[in-house]
């Protein structure tokens, strides 16, 4: 980010705010129910990678069990692609899509 | 802990399988390197910078055991697929790289843990160690799960299978490496 002369950044905050550009947020990453992977392992992935405790991490692996998916984290585009690979490593069925 | 893996005082796991245990592990975890494969890489004589430059597959897997290793990161919209592809290009070949690490670790302990009396393969993991066959039983569970068709509704006739039955000896093995994965899971998860 460059740095405005002084005169000017004056200016502008004396000014009315003017539309904050929309963060890249939020992408979502969404952990998809599946018949092969035992519970007490979604747990301890969500725990041990996202660094969960028990209790949420429990929650979030019941919503994908009962529920058919469960939003497991929320950010950049870029954030949410690095937590889908983490998950497929773990070998979980995971997406990634735009929140809107 | 009554299950087959017991906490070290190193922090990491110790578990005895019997000869026939063993060397059922072993093959099925060969078999999964087979399939994995070596993806589009290089080979190991190529120069080893292009590895770093090299794509991965932009196309799902044929295999639905393979496919089911490595999905799609895309599944909503019209530019789905597109998107899926292009993650699969720059991702693929990292990931098949790690799953293999994982059974290369599983193969290697098998083959370096001492041998008991009666032919029992006497295996202490460490953390690392520990980390490397969870990936790599949950790879195989996965595998396994794929070939037999599981659903949600298999529960208790998994386990009442007729002898006679092709998908028995598959379904024996798919339920033994889940009870092994819940052990191991007990240790790790042991607050």
């Amino acid at each position: 980010m460059s740095v405005a002369p002084v005169e000017i950044e004056r200016t502008e905050s004396e000014s009315a705010p003017v539309a904050v550009r929309e963060p890249d947020l939020p992408w979502v990453t969404i952990v998809h129910n599946d018949p092969v992977n035992q519970m007490n392992y979604v747990v301890y992935v969500f725990q041990s990678y996202f660094g969960y405790p028990k209790d949420k991490a429990r929650k979030l692996m019941l919503d994908v069990h009962h529920k058919g998916r469960a939003t497991v984290s929320i950010g950049t585009r870029e954030e949410m692609e690095r937590d889908v690979q983490a998950m497929h490593g773990y070998g979980l069925w995971a997406t990634l899509r735009h929140d809107k | 802990m009554s299950g087959p893996f017991k906490p070290t005082h190193q922090g990491g796991a110790a578990l005895t399988l019997d000869s026939v245990e063993a060397s059922i592990l072993r093959s099925l975890t060969v078999q999964l390197l087979e399939l994995i494969g070596p993806g589009d890489e290089p080979a190991a004589d190529a120069d080893p910078l292009a590895g770093l430059f090299t794509e991965g597959p932009s196309k799902a897997p044929q295999d639905p055991a393979i496919a089911r290793l490595f999905p799609d990161a895309y599944s909503e919209g019209p530019e789905a697929a597109e998107y899926s592809s292009e993650f699969r290009r720059f991702t693929e070949n990292d990931m098949r790289t790690r799953k293999r690490e994982n059974c290369l670790a599983l193969v290697r302990s098998l083959d370096r843990a001492p041998v008991g009396r009666q032919g029992d393969v006497e295996l202490e993991l460490d953390a690392d160690g520990c980390r490397s066959w969870l990936g790599a039983l949950n790879d195989l569970r996965l595998t396994l799960g794929t070939r037999l068709e599981i659903t949600d509704d298999d529960g208790e006739e998994l386990y009442q299978l007729p002898d006679d039955d092709p998908r028995k000896p598959q379904t024996m093995a798919y339920l033994w490496l889940g009870w092994l994965e819940e052990s191991l899971l007990e240790v790790l998860m042991d607050d």
